[in-house]
Formats: structure tokens, C-alpha cells, sequence
């Protein structure tokens, strides 16, 4: 029956009169974006999981002149046998990867359909055990990666709804592109009857869950990340270079909105608290950090609030937006011990803030020491800043001990423990007992203005730890959902550029000269 | 009596109190909990456990901690209102450093596993003990382990067993070892090391006879589709022979064997076509469905298991593959000639081909009698991808009337000391609950279009007082029953395809006293905060 279709494919391929446009894409069309789909264990539009797998083979969405959606349809046109054009390239960036592949220097692309000719070399260089971790880690992705083109390039990735014996079931392209459903349809659109057969699983599904999956689509498409990011930068410019305090004031507005705006999406697109993953948690605090920076400068009637706020927000948007190798933006069903919304959104969500907070001071203690490098600090500014540092250490602080104990209550009531050493829970704690340790030598003046921002700067590297390395770096654990790739680069540099900051602005007699005494 | 020294104790209550100690303990700490995260990250949560978190000068920073907080305290008495959050919060912090201490007393943090319909009572605990099992007399005793990292001398005597070691982080090293007991000539005992290489994969493969050799170390294994089996060298004469009826007779205690056809036995058939064979043994006649069962059944058709005579039909293992090995000779089904084939292996000679895509065997070693034992070697574990996968092996090395002999949590040991039996195992200490959990069902919900776990649910029923109540344990969603919770905490899966769930037991009395700390510890936070901020603003 198989070769039957294929012939049909063919034959009607020629029916198709489009031929201005250079490439052929038969009935892929970018309606087919609206499809649901199940894949991953939710139910998503076409658009979504078409640029997932695109992203994820290729690097990015949109395939030369065609969207994700007509390149993925029609990839997976190809296992039905339409001789459809495919170009897709991997990107290999591992030196020894690209020598194993033969690839010449400096190119990092090669196409999928080569890669497919030597699936059997590439499985067995990711099983080897004698080569080095980061090889062996770039090979399985490689291998897992033909292995996604196959079954994409198979017509077994892209699943339809249909109604089997009552029921609502998923099945691949493959089985529910039929020759009988297609002669049918013939017979009432002649020129092209296969959207109309694929657009049907849209009607059955619609018309038996609704189309709640469609805000995904306009969602994914919003592009909101790129829009709050632009926005903070332009409300960070007019603040420091421009010293326009009223515009920053209103692009920080808006880009707090559209940041709500897209958190809220993920929550109604997931039904559960936006802090699931890597690429959510700095989101979160991000949003929380320029949220509290607002609040606080109003309440403080204190404009470097702001500046903080916005700095963090910008780091963090610039993460969401350029770090896809270890941030994924994709929304996936939670591991099971996650799944209890209160919890998750009590816990989770103060831990974050916290973080957020924290990041806040070690902002400005960074601009503090710079500026004070650079001499245009005056003592006076320094002991301001510093008493604003106290002030979001303490919010942080105590946000952070809630966020712990919430936590052990959790795992206690989940787990039957209230603590069990576990790395994050560990690191967590490490991160409180450096802060408090700051607070009390704070509190009691042992810790003067000169060395305060110099360990303030220097304690939010255990919060990168907590945050990032357990996941990164240890991984091991009850914690470890939230493992993800390509982290332990990102923390290294991270470690390095504020160690050479804490190193080159250590000698506090570039600074202010006189004693000063914290008021407590 | 005259003081020796002369200790000042506001100086001592000063020191202690005082925000240096405080800032030094913390960091101290802190340090600690560093080094802990990073050694469970590479050697495993026991080993960090063993070296960090659980080792007495750790529970002493701790110690150290909660007297900073409550000499703080203490120096910051009587009460001012400026200090009422941080009274809150040092009181907090007391009362959760009492509360775990309670916990850590008395509280009860152990799992128990539940097989399908086997009603169990036993709760596993984490310390570390030797189990002494005498069955005659139907007795238990259990002695504790040192919790330690590494291996401790022990040097402990009991009933004619000195327990000389213990290793909690153990590898087994291959070696040939003496046998304990002693065996007649002819028993079939032997061991040999074979190396399987085919263009996919290779591997060495141990196949032993001796009933003291290892748990790891079997008489058959299988690599993918083939199989390999062990057997008694003498047997290979029996294979050779190809009689028509393909059903060899052998003895396991004396390895020997014969065919129906070299003594004339009649093959016969039932009505319903299933083959038989009458053996006379010591004068008396034992019946074989040797395509059944390689045990006899009596003259009541019941099999009996427990007889050295045994029958083995070659026509089972002709359609997949199976090699059977015997030592330096080895067979095989050949479907070209549609016979056995028996060949010879020379030890450490020339590899033997097998009919199998390309495959090929040699024979590197051979022994007739010694043991082929995995001697426990003390390591540091390593853990990769939260799996421990090297040291695994908990180790007792104990001194038996001036033999060493070997006791692990894999592979118990059992032998008779003065006429009496002992069973000696390294296990996990346990306790008896007062009443009995049962699994009825384990089910695990899948993410849609997906082997991506979402849940686990386990169904118990629950014996208590002569009365049954069915209960349903999930995650976040425990069972409570006389102050032991039950957590949903893990689950396996045998080779039959049956669940077992595996479930965290819990009693911590200290749960009210954490709680009450933590609430204090926050609330206390925000209101001494509070108050400065306050007190900032009357300044300004």
C-alpha cells in the first residue's frame, strides 16, 4: 500500500502549478503550523514542535527560504517517497568531532543525509569509553540527533489526531496519511487534497478538547523574550548614558508587562508554576530582581534600585535569548515528585527571588568596586551603596532561609525528610551561611565599606554555584531534573571574569581613604 | 579540691558568644559542606556521608554552631526591644538545632521493600551490621559495623569466628582460591575462563561448576540470542555419540552419563506424543520426560528435585543458539549436517570457530578444582550519573580456625563450624514493624505518547490489630499509620515483569519542634529587620 501512495504522491505532484518559487514544497504549507501535535507527553501546535526539532538538528528554526513547519512537513514527506530537496546541515563544533567526520578546518556543517551513511560509525564512537567526556557527550547528541532525522525523515515524528473505535488517538504521519482518505478527498478538491486530509485532525481534535493548545502558537511567535530584552536595554541606556531617569522609568514599565505577559503565557501554556527549568528560573528571576528594583527605588525614593534591576533583568534576558545550548525555552511534563503546584510555586518561587535579590547586590557591589577602581567614587556614595546592599542582602537573606525551610518542609512531607544533604539542598545552605556570615561582620562593623563590596561580589559566586554548578557542574542527587548541558563553560567564565574583577579592584586605598561606620 | 586551672567563664561565654566564633563556624561549616557536595559528586551520597556529613567532627561544627547562637543569645540578655527579632531568631535556630537532635536520636529513616502480594514487616535501616544466622537452632544474632569510609580493623571474637575486617567500599578482584570443603576425585567441580569474540562484541566469560565459587560465577550465561552452558567434562563423550533419541542420562554427583540407546532402554511415547525413558537406578526404576523436565518423576507423577540422576534432551537446544561447553571440549547443533559437533579446545591455543555470524572462542584458562573467587579489594567508590558503579561490595573478612574466609552483602557465606551450620552475611541493620504492609498493585503513569515516567502509585493493604484497611501511597501523598509514615519512594522490576515498590519509612519526633524553629527563624528574620528599618527612619 505504501508504494501505492508514493505513486499517487507523484503523480499529483505534478498537479502542483506553483512552480515560481524555486523550491518545490507540494502541500506544505505554513497553515499546517496550527496543527496539534503530541510530542514529549503534551499536546502542541505544529509550529512549536517543527522549530523544536528544527533547532535541535540544525541549530535554528527557519530552514533557508522555508519556515520550521514547511521544512519539518516536508522532511517528513520524504519517508512517504516524494523526492523532496532537503538540505539540513548539523553543526558540529567539537574539534575532534569535525576530525572524526572529516570535516576540513573551519567547517562546521555537514549534511544530515552524510551522516545518515555512517550512523553505524557514529553510534559506535559515542559508545567508547577510552575517549574524553565532553567527545563522548557530542557524539551521543550527534547520534541522537540522526536518529531524530530518521524518524522524522521516516514520517514517524509527526503525529496526528484521529478517531479510532470512539477514542481520540495520536498517530504517526505515516499510518494516517492513507490512500483511501486521499481518493476521497480527490473527489471533492482535485488540485490538492492533502491539507484538507491533514487540516481534518485538526477539526477531530479541536472539536473534542478545544484549542486551548493554540496560544502556544501565538506565543512561540510573540517573540516576547526579544521584546522585553530590547526594552530593558533601551530602559538601561536612557538611565546611564542618556540620564534620562523618566524614560528608562517607562521602557522599564513596559518591559516588566511584557515580561509578566510571557511568564504568565508559560504558566497558562504548562498549568503549573513558571520555575520548572533552567531556562524558567532565570527568567523568573530576572523579571523578580527588575520587579523588586522598582519597588524598592520607589519605596526608597532611591534610583540605583532601578539601575540594579535593570542590569540583572538585562543579564538575565540576554541568557534567555542567546544561551539556547543551556537554556531550553521547550515546556515539558514535570518529573513526578515535581508535580504539586503549591509547593512548587512556594518554594521554588522564593528560593528564586531570593537569588534574585541576591543579584541584585552583587551588581551593584561589581559597579561599586569598578567605579571605585576607576576613582569616581566618592566615600559618601560608597557608604550609600553600601547600606543599599544591606538592605537587598537582608531581603535576600531572609527570602532565602524561607525559600530553604519551605523546602525541607516539601521534602519532608513528600520525601519523609526534612533534610537529607542533598548537593542542591546543601549549596543552598552554603549560600545562606555566606551571607549570614557577611550580615553578621556587617552588623557589627567587623566587616568594613573597603571589603563589603568586595565580599558581596565575591558570596553571589556560591549562589552561581547553587543555582547552576549542582546542575552543571555535580549533578548528582535528588536535584538533578534540572540537568542540562553546556553549563559548566557558561560558569567557568563566570567564575573567571569575577575573580579577575575581585583581583584587580582588591586594593581598597584606590578608594576612599577615611574610616567609616556603618550606621546599624 | 583546688581548681588545676582556672578557667574565667564570662571570658569562655564572651568567646563563644562573640561574632568571631560565629563567623569562624560558619565558615567552617561551610567548608566542610563544600568538601561534602564535591565528594558526593564524584565518589557516591554514602562515601560523603561516611567522610562529611555523618562523622563526629562535623555533628561537633554543628555542636559549635548551636552554641555560638545560644551564647549570643545569652550575652544580649536581659531582654531590649531593638533585639526582640533577633531573640526570635537565635531562639529558632535552638529550637531546630533540639528538634533534629531528637530526630537524630531517636527517629526511626529507613526503607522497606514490597513485592507483590508478600506481605512484609521489615524496615531496612542505614548502619551497617554482620548477621549470624544458626538454622538448626534457629538462631539470629547481629553485631554493628564501624560506619567508616574505609577499611577498620575489627578483631572481634564470636563462637570460634574472629571478624577480623571490615571494607564498606569494596572491589572484587579475580583470583583462584583453595576450596573450604573437600571433594571426592571424580566430583564435577571444574572451572574454566573462556574469550568470546565476535565482530560486535567480545567478552571473557567464567563458567564454574564448584558449588563455593562466587554468586556472580554460573554455570550458563547468555549474550544476546546464545547461550552458553556448562557441564561436566565427561559429558562431551555423550555428545559425541549423536544417538538418534538425542537424550543423555547423567549423574550431577559423579559427572558421568550414558544414552538410552548404549543400554537399550526403549524411548517410548505417551498417547498424547510426549517422550519417556525408564532408567533402573540402585534397582529401582525412575521415569524421565526428558523434553519436560531433566528431574525424574515418581510412580505419584511427582518431580523430584532433588535427584543426582538427570536426564538431558539435546532436541531443546537445536532450533536457537546454544554452545555447551565442557572444559576443553566444546558443542554445538549444526544444522548444515544436522548433527552435534564436538570439538576440542586447547588451552591458551588456537581460537575455535562457531557457526555463529563470524564468532569464535578460546579456552584461557582451566581448573579442576580450585575456586574462582572475587577477593574483596578496598577502594574508593566512584559514582557516575548518580549510580554508584564501582565499590559496591560491603566486605567482612573474619578468621576461622586460622582460615581466612570472605563475607559480603552480595554473596553471604555458609559453613559448618563445630557440626553446626552458620550462615554469615554483611546486611543492613533492620526493624520489626508492629504490623504488616502488602503491595496489591504498582502502577506507573506514562506521559502521553511517551516512556517518560509521571507517577508512581503503590495499593497496600495493611494488617494492624487482626484488621485490614487498603490504602494508596503516592508521591506527595503518604500513608501515616502509628507514628511510621510511608513514602512512595522507589520501585524495580524483575524479570517476570512484576513491580515491587520500594517505599522510605519514616518516625521523626522532632518534626513539631523543626517546624515551630523554622517558623520563628523567618518571622524573626523579617521583624528584626523590620525594627531597624524603623528605628532608621526615627534617625532620619
Amino acid at each position: 500500500m505504501k508504494a501505492l501512495i508514493i505513486s499517487l504522491l507523484v503523480i499529483l505532484s505534478f498537479n502542483f502549478t506553483n512552480t515560481a518559487s524555486s523550491a518545490e514544497t507540494f502541500f506544505c504549507k505554513d497553515e499546517l503550523e496550527t496543527l496539534p501535535t503530541q510530542q514529549g507527553g503534551r499536546i502542541k501546535p505544529l509550529y512549536v514542535h517543527a522549530t523544536e526539532v528544527m533547532k535541535t538538528l540544525t541549530g535554528k528554526g527557519k530552514q533557508d527560504d522555508v519556515s520550521a513547519t514547511v521544512a519539518f512537513c516536508m522532511l517528513s514527506l520524504n519517508g512517504m517517497g516524494l523526492p523532496t530537496e532537503n538540505k539540513l546541515m548539523a553543526r558540529i563544533d567539537h574539534v575532534d568531532a569535525m576530525k572524526f567526520l572529516g570535516l576540513p578546518e573551519g567547517e562546521h556543517s555537514i549534511a544530515y543525509e552524510t551522516l545518515l551513511t555512517r550512523e553505524d560509525d557514529i553510534r559506535n564512537e559515542a559508545r567508547r569509553t577510552d575517549t574524553a567526556e565532553s567527545y563522548k557527550k557530542s557524539m551521543e547528541r550527534l547520534f541522537n540527533n540522526v536518529f531524530l532525522y530518521k524518524e522524522v525523515k521516516a514520517g514517524n515524528n509527526w503525529h496526528l489526531a484521529e478517531v479510532q473505535d470512539n477514542s481520540l488517538t495520536w498517530v504517526p504521519l505515516i499510518t494516517y496519511l492513507t490512500e483511501e482518505k486521499v481518493i476521497a478527498q480527490k473527489q471533492l478538491t482535485p488540485v490538492d487534497p492533502f491539507l484538507p486530509v491533514l487540516m481534518r485532525s485538526k477539526a477531530v481534535y479541536d472539536q473534542a478538547f478545544g484549542t486551548r493548545y493554540m496560544v502556544e502558537l501565538y506565543y512561540a511567535k510573540a517573540g516576547l523574550p526579544t521584546v522585553a530584552m530590547l526594552l530593558s536595554i533601551l530602559a538601561l541606556a536612557s538611565m546611564v548614558l542618556f540620564k534620562n531617569f523618566n524614560i528608562a522609568l517607562g521602557f522599564s514599565g513596559l518591559s516588566i508587562v511584557v515580561q509578566i505577559a510571557l511568564i504568565t503565557l508559560r504558566v497558562i501554556i504548562s498549568g503549573r508554576a513558571p520555575i520548572t527549568n533552567m531556562y524558567e528560573t532565570v527568567l523568573f528571576s530576572g523579571s523578580g530582581a527588575l520587579l523588586l528594583g522598582l519597588i524598592l527605588g520607589h519605596f526608597k525614593n532611591e534610583k540605583i534600585y532601578v539601575y540594579m534591576g535593570l542590569c540583572y533583568n538585562v543579564c538575565t534576558l540576554m541568557m534567555i535569548n542567546f544561551a539556547n545550548g543551556m537554556l531550553t525555552a521547550t515546556i515539558s511534563p514535570l518529573v513526578p515528585v515535581l508535580r504539586d503546584n503549591f509547593w512548587l510555586s512556594t518554594h521554588v518561587t522564593t528560593i528564586i527571588l531570593s537569588y534574585g535579590a541576591l543579584a541584585l547586590s552583587w551588581i551593584l557591589a561589581n559597579t561599586v568596586l569598578i567605579k571605585r577602581k576607576l576613582g569616581k567614587m566618592t566615600r559618601k556614595e560608597e557608604a550609600t551603596h553600601a547600606d543599599i546592599i544591606y538592605t537587598t542582602l537582608k531581603w535576600g537573606t531572609t527570602m532565602l532561609a524561607a525559600g530553604i525551610i519551605l523546602g525541607g518542609v516539601w521534602a519532608d512531607y513528600s520525601w519523609g525528610r526534612f533534610w537529607g544533604w542533598d548537593p542542591k539542598e546543601t549549596w543552598s545552605l552554603i549560600v545562606l551561611c555566606f551571607y549570614t556570615a557577611i550580615l553578621h561582620g556587617r552588623y557589627t562593623s567587623w566587616i568594613k565599606n573597603d571589603r563589603f563590596m568586595t565580599v558581596t561580589a565575591a558570596a553571589f559566586m556560591s549562589v552561581m554555584m547553587a543555582w547552576f554548578g549542582v546542575n552543571y557542574i555535580l549533578a548528582s542527587g535528588l536535584h538533578s531534573y534540572g540537568f542540562s548541558e553546556g553549563g559548566a563553560v557558561f560558569l567557568g567564565s563566570f567564575f573567571l571574569a569575577q575573580i579577575i574583577i575581585l583581583v584587580i579592584t582588591l586594593n581598597p586605598k584606590d578608594g576612599p581613604k577615611e574610616e567609616f561606620t556603618p550606621a546599624v | 579540691m583546688k581548681k588545676l586551672v582556672n578557667i574565667d567563664w564570662n571570658k569562655v561565654e564572651r568567646t563563644i558568644g562573640g561574632l568571631k566564633f560565629a563567623v569562624i563556624i560558619i565558615l567552617c561549616f561551610t567548608v566542610a559542606m563544600i568538601i561534602g557536595t564535591f565528594l558526593e559528586s564524584y565518589y557516591g551520597t554514602d562515601f560523603a556521608n561516611r567522610t562529611v556529613y555523618k562523622t563526629f567532627i562535623f555533628m561537633l561544627i554543628q555542636f559549635g554552631m548551636l552554641m555560638s547562637i545560644i551564647f549570643a543569645a545569652f550575652l544580649r540578655l536581659p531582654p531590649k526591644k531593638r533585639l526582640y527579632g533577633f531573640y526570635t531568631i537565635h531562639a529558632g535556630l535552638i529550637i531546630i538545632g533540639v528538634g533534629s537532635m531528637i530526630t537524630y536520636i531517636a527517629g526511626v529513616d529507613g526503607v522497606i521493600s514490597l513485592a507483590p502480594n508478600e506481605p512484609n514487616r521489615q524496615v531496612i535501616l542505614s548502619k551497617d551490621v554482620l548477621k549470624f544466622t544458626y538454622p538448626e537452632e534457629g538462631k539470629q544474632v547481629t553485631t554493628e559495623l564501624p560506619y567508616s569510609a574505609f577499611s577498620k580493623e575489627i578483631n572481634q571474637e564470636y563462637e570460634g569466628i574472629n571478624v577480623v575486617e571490615y571494607i564498606p567500599f569494596a572491589e572484587g578482584k579475580f583470583v583462584w582460591a583453595e576450596p573450604i570443603n573437600s571433594y571426592p576425585e571424580y566430583a564435577p567441580i571444574h572451572s574454566s575462563k573462556y574469550f568470546f569474540k565476535n565482530p560486535f562484541a567480545s567478552e571473557e566469560i567464567l563458567l564454574t561448576l564448584h558449588p563455593e565459587s562466587s554468586s556472580e560465577f554460573l554455570s550458563s550465561q547468555t549474550m544476546g540470542p546464545l547461550t552458553f552452558n556448562y557441564m561436566p567434562k565427561n559429558l562431551a563423550e555423550c555428545f559425541a555419540l549423536n544417538n538418534p533419541s538425542g537424550i543423555i542420562i547423567w549423574n550431577s554427583e559423579r559427572g558421568d552419563c550414558f544414552t538410552p540407546e548404549e543400554r537399550n532402554l526403549p524411548v517410548k511415547s505417551t498417547t498424547a506424543n510426549n517422550r519417556f525413558v525408564v532408567v533402573p537406578v540402585n534397582g529401582k526404576l525412575i521415569t524421565f520426560f526428558p523434553d519436560f523436565s531433566p528431574f525424574p518423576v515418581d510412580t505419584q507423577f511427582q518431580v523430584d528435585q532433588k535427584s543426582t540422576i538427570r536426564s538431558f534432551s539435546k532436541k531443546l537446544f537445536e532450533e536457537k543458539p546454544a554452545l555447551f561447553l565442557f572444559g576443553d571440549r566444546l558443542s554445538y547443533y549444526s544444522k548444515d549436517s544436522k548433527k552435534w559437533i564436538v570439538e576440542n579446545i586447547e588451552l591458551k591455543g588456537k581460537p575455535v570457530s562457531l557457526p555463529w555470524m563470524g564468532a569464535e572462542i578460546n579456552l584461557l584458562d582451566h581448573q579442576e578444582r580450585f575456586v574462582p573467587f572475587k577477593l574483596p579489594v578496598a577502594v574508593v567508590p566512584i559514582q557516575k550519573n548518580g549510580v554508584v558503579i564501582k565499590g559496591d561490595i560491603r566486605a567482612v573478612r573474619m578468621n576461622i580456625l586460622g582460615r581466612e574466609y570472605w563475607a559480603t552483602n552480595y554473596s553471604p557465606l555458609s559453613l559448618i563450624i563445630g557440626g553446626q551450620k552458620v550462615i554469615i552475611e554483611v546486611t543492613k541493620e533492620s526493624l520489626t514493624l508492629p504490623f504488616e504492609l502488602a503491595l496489591t498493585q504498582f502502577k506507573m503513569d506514562k506521559d502521553p505518547g511517551t516512556n517518560n515516567p509521571a507517577s508512581y502509585e503503590s495499593f497496600l493493604k495493611l494488617f494492624s490489630d487482626g484488621k485490614m484497611t487498603n490504602h494508596h501511597v503516592f508521591m506527595n501523598n503518604p500513608l501515616k499509620h502509628q507514628g511510621f509514615t510511608f513514602y512512595q519512594a522507589s520501585y524495580s522490576q524483575d524479570s517476570g515483569g512484576n513491580y515491587s515498590s520500594t517505599l522510605a519509612v519514616n518516625v521523626d519526633q522532632g518534626r513539631f519542634l523543626k517546624y515551630l524553629g523554622s517558623l520563628m527563624l523567618v518571622l524573626g528574620g523579617i521583624w528584626h529587620y523590620n525594627l531597624n528599618k524603623r528605628k532608621k527612619g526615627a534617625q532620619a
